[in-house]
């Protein structure tokens, strides 16, 4: 998921590469940099970190020059790992997607010719590879060094003596934007959109070269080729968004397979804590936001499956708590891995002796270095400002290290924990199967748009679930909503319900459901619509004026299902108030201010 | 070029396994039919493709996503309301916004393969129309040619008696004039392609491209077996996840990461198994059988020549033969299919199958030791209680206790 922009044109390079960029930000990336050919010298920055703390100082304005955003899926983000790449003189650089499978033996071929690499990655051979292949004449050397690779690449290079981008495609995409005066080349057609519609897309084998004033491309057997121009007519969120509305629907959406891809490798051989080191006695959790209530939820799941006592802190108030005699396990959770307030409160649990495991998923993200042990949700990139997959996903990997810390505990049999494993397998169908239902879910969504007050009730583990529906609502819908077990309501908050305030309640057949039952009779008796969320039943039909049935689910691992009805139903109520879904108003996506 | 793609259609004919996905979703070979539309068009360099979606539109859209992890560009436009009988042109009207140039249009239906959409670019002055051959040509649109020529002197939807074995595969090349066709069309209420195309012939030669590379459709969901083994056809070896001890495995065999294979098991190609499964130990799977993500298959369990979809789980001692299993699909222990010619209650009537088993809709729970004859549909979310001898169609949401 890397992102490449190249330009050769009079207006700011650097301005150029950073917006291009910018507008590839969607993917998602841990680094970034560009290298600027400018008075015959190559100037590269390039750094682990946001794209705006990247380039604060000032770049060269002229004449040409590549960027680059990195994503690691494999090898650390770091410094060195980030492209562009420079070869060992320092006159040409290339930017790199893709994976180039010989790449073992051409570094050891040029490694012999003495040639020295600065990074682990198998884009950097393609620079010195180039400078090897160098005979004066830059665009035969690329071509010879194109024609040498194998495997798949959207590469574009610059040399410090030529006026030229020189680009070429296989199985990685790269299109060429075409302006007046000015010439562009980007993985992707959004980098382009703000300087030029008219676009030409390569062909794998396909070679080109782009200076300001022109672009001529080459097919795979090296003929000179036109390759049509098309003007492009969608603009650019929309194409990020790949069909959806918003990107918190795409990413709603997404959960089946996130789910999938967490579980993945996992079930079947789980490697990625080994609790057996430790000697966990009792468990907290320590979060934020959304975070915090999968850490709520983590607490139910840890005293069933791992049967081990859980405490639940939020990471703003741990850190000012006083110094406990006990030093729990401590599992930390923040999508970012850059929340300031919980890699702050990683940094104070270590100072008081606690063991400590962050669950994030962001690839070598700062929180990983406060730690002694990483799981990483595989989410993939989440955009929406408001947390969804990453939620989901956090509660997964909280069954999964429940079931090998109860095994390690030596409280769960191995049959258990299969069992347990066969309804994991379920979950991406059953969450599936919610997304079909979506516009019925939708239609129950009309009374709670008009609501200025909306309660969410919960009982067991989905007390938290009935927290993150009531923030969902709160951070895109502007409707004030508020979480309780439900069992509280007639400790106070009875006193504000009346026809006007519509309650959610949650109700799944554990050993709550009677206590919920008479509960919801309560509410209902008080004329407050009830929405129930739940297992299928009766009783709860005629109690409820809305309803909405879960797949059938053992209530340990309800939460999932829950939470994914509770946000289609956030979903829909903001977007039938017309609010700004993905970015709602006073909110960032990722918290790095106390 | 730009590609459009009908993905509009549920595909009803394919009940009960279009319940919750359109039919151009439904896996063959573990990929979905519309993948490998897709797929073929990206090796003949057409990147630009915009499908028209409709159906349960999400499930192709968080597939598909904006095309980028496929190496194409892919947009989307909606055909919120079908017409009620057939409206290819209606759907294809729907992109008329994003096509300013020559284009093909084809269903996102059928499984074709490079070669199928290269015959067309061979000789694609528009207007042209891609047949091929088919031994039963009446489920189709059958084409007549012009006496010796590559015209097309008629095109009948689903005739009773075939004139000719040529029938069209709904792949087309057109300008954008014929937007301008379907709209004078659609004014006489006629909304599908081939009534548009009838009409075009009165003006313009529509030539016949003829093909005998890959075109298969599956338009019941017993087809689907044969679908699915040809898809397996040209599959390569490659196996990720955990093997264990004395697995055997023969022929060419994709098994998917994180999926743990136990001892004992056997394997014969071609085959494929998906990602996060559990198989065996010693189980079973036999040649021109998928199993997609996330499925459990028990000890001493045989499964051939069967499609089972993501997430299924079958228990302990039970045969699973030319069978097509749903999404989510749990079944318990000594569960057997039977393989026989038989008589098929579809949506549409009854036709005659040849060596079919069973075919079990999607989240439907069987209990142990259940019977299904041959040819038996059990529609989706279902539950069969223990002992059960099925010998009839069961339709979705029942109980049968």
């Amino acid at each position: 998921m890397c992102g490449i922009v190249g330009y050769a044109g009079p207006k700011n390079v650097g301005d150029v590469l950073i917006r291009g960029l910018e507008r590839l930000e969607y993917r998602g990336y841990d680094s970034a940099g560009v290298a600027i050919r400018s008075d015959d010298e190559i100037y590269v920055q390039k750094k682990k970190g946001r794209i705006s703390d990247l380039f604060q100082g000032d770049l060269p304005t002229e004449s040409l020059g590549i960027g680059h955003t990195r994503w690691a899926t494999h090898g650390k983000p770091a410094d060195k790992n980030a492209h562009p790449f420079l070869d060992c003189q320092e006159n040409i650089s290339i930017v790199h997607n893709g994976i180039i499978d010989n790449f073992n033996s051409i570094r050891d071929e040029l490694t012999e010719k003495g040639h020295e690499f600065s990074s682990e990655t198998d884009s950097e051979i393609i620079a010195h590879l180039i400078e090897e292949n160098y005979d004066g004449d830059f665009l035969k050397s690329f071509k010879k060094t194109i024609r040498e690779l194998e495997g798949s690449y959207a590469v574009v290079a610059i040399h410090k003596g030529s006026d030229e981008l020189v680009v070429a495609r296989n199985q990685s995409p790269l299109v060429i934007g075409i302006g007046s005066g000015e010439n562009l080349v980007a993985s992707d057609a959004p980098a382009l959109l703000d300087y030029t519609k008219n676009i030409k897309y390569l062909q794998d084998g396909d070679i080109a070269r782009i200076t300001n004033q022109e672009v001529e491309i080459w097919d795979e057997d090296n003929t000179l080729v036109e390759r049509e121009t098309k003007r492009l007519n969608w603009d650019v969120e929309d194409a990020e968004k790949g069909g959806y509305e918003h990107f918190m629907l795409k990413e709603i959406f997404e959960q089946p397979k996130a789910i999938h891809d967490s579980l993945l490798g996992r079930l079947n051989n789980f490697e990625d804590v080994d609790f057996s080191k430790y000697d966990v006695d009792s468990v907290q959790f320590i979060a934020c936001g959304t975070s915090a209530h999968a850490g709520y939820v983590g607490r139910y799941i840890f005293e069933k499956i791992a049967k081990v006592p859980c405490t639940v802190e939020v990471s703003s108030e741990y850190r000012y708590t006083s110094s406990s005699e006990s030093s729990p396990f401590t599992i930390f959770f923040s999508q970012s891995g850059e929340t300031l307030d919980t890699v702050a409160a990683a940094r104070e649990a270590n100072r008081r002796g606690c063991d400590t495991l962050a669950v994030t998923n962001v690839l070598d993200s700062s929180i990983t270095r406060e730690v002694d042990e990483v799981i990483y949700t595989q989410a993939g990139p989440e955009i929406g400002v408001a947390a969804t997959k990453t939620f989901t996903t956090q509660v997964i990997i909280l069954y999964l290290l429940a079931i090998e810390l109860g095994l390690a505990r030596g409280v769960l049999s191995k049959d258990e924990a299969e069992n347990y494993k066969d309804e994991l397998r379920t979950l991406p169908r059953k969450v599936e199967r919610i997304l079909d239902d979506k516009e019925r879910i939708k239609k129950k969504t009309k009374r709670l748009a008009e609501a200025e007050d909306i309660f969410f009730v919960g009982r067991n583990i989905n007390y938290p679930v009935a927290l993150e529906g009531a923030l969902k609502l709160k951070e895109i819908a502007y409707i004030h909503a508020a979480g309780y077990p439900a069992g509280e309501l007639k400790h106070g908050p009875f006193a504000l319900l009346t026809e006007e305030t519509p309650v959610i309640a949650l109700a799944v057949r554990d050993q709550t459901f009677e206590k919920m039952l008479g509960n919801i009779g309560e509410i209902a008796a008080r004329d407050s619509p009830v929405f129930v969320v739940g297992d299928e039943n009766k009783e709860l039909k005629k109690l409820a004026d809305e309803r909405y049935f879960i797949p059938k689910v053992p209530p340990l691992f309800s939460p999932i299902l829950m939470n994914v009805v509770l946000q289609l139903t956030a979903y829909y109520t903001a977007y039938r108030l017309d609010r700004d879904i993905d970015k709602p108003r006073n909110l960032a996506k990722s918290v790095t201010v106390e | 070029m730009k590609a459009v793609i009908l993905a509009a259609g549920e595909g009803t004919r394919l009940r009960p396994f279009t319940a919750s996905e359109p039919k151009v979703m439904i896996p063959v070979a573990n990929r979905p039919i519309l993948e490998y539309v897709v797929e073929s068009l990206i090796e003949n360099g057409i990147r630009d493709i915009v499908m028209v979606v409709g159906y349960r539109r999400q499930r192709i859209m968080s597939y598909f996503g904006d095309g980028d992890d496929f190496g194409a560009d892919i947009e989307y436009v909606v055909q919120k309301k079908q017409p009620p009988h057939g409206g290819t042109a209606h759907a294809l009207y729907q992109a008329k916004e994003k096509i300013d140039d020559d284009f093909i249009v084809l269903p996102g239906d059928n499984v074709v393969s490079k070669n199928t959409i290269s015959d067309l670019l061979e000789d694609i002055t528009p207007p042209a129309l891609l047949i091929t051959r088919s031994d039963s040509p009446s489920k189709y649109g059958v084409v007549t040619l012009k006496k010796g020529k590559k015209e097309i002197d008629n095109l009948i939807e689903k005739p009773e008696e075939s004139p000719s074995h040529l029938i069209s595969t709904g792949i087309y090349s057109f300008t954008p004039k014929i937007f301008d066709y379907i709209d004078e069309s659609m004014k006489e209420r006629k909304y599908d392609l081939p009534s548009v195309v009838q009409k075009k012939m009165e003006d313009k030669e529509i030539r016949a491209i003829k093909t005998e590379a890959t075109w298969i459709d599956a338009v019941y969901p017993w087809d689907l077996l044969h679908v699915n083994s040809v898809a397996l056809g040209d599959m390569e070896k490659r196996i990720n996840g955990l093997i264990g001890e004395n697995v055997i495995i023969k022929g060419d065999v994709k098994i998917g990461e994180g999926t743990r294979i136990r001892g004992g098991t056997f394997i014969e190609g071609p085959a494929v198994i998906g990602e996060g499964c559990d198989i065996g130990p010693n189980a079973c799977i036999l040649p021109s059988t998928s199993i997609g993500d996330n499925a459990k298959i028990e000890p001493f369990t045989k499964v051939q020549n069967s499609v089972v979809m993501n997430g299924v789980q079958i228990g302990t001692n039970s045969t699973i033969e030319n069978t097509v299993i749903g999404e989510g699909v749990r079944i318990g222990n000594n569960f057997s299919t039977f393989i026989s010619d038989a008589r098929v209650q579809g949506d549409d009537g009854f036709h005659e199958v040849r060596e079919i088993g069973t075919m079990i809709a999607e989240d439907t729970e069987i209990d142990s030791g259940v019977i299904v004859e041959p040819g038996v549909i059990i529609g989706k979310n279902c539950e069969i209680r223990y002992g059960r001898t099925i010998r009839e169609n069961i339709e979705s949401e029942a109980k049968a206790i």
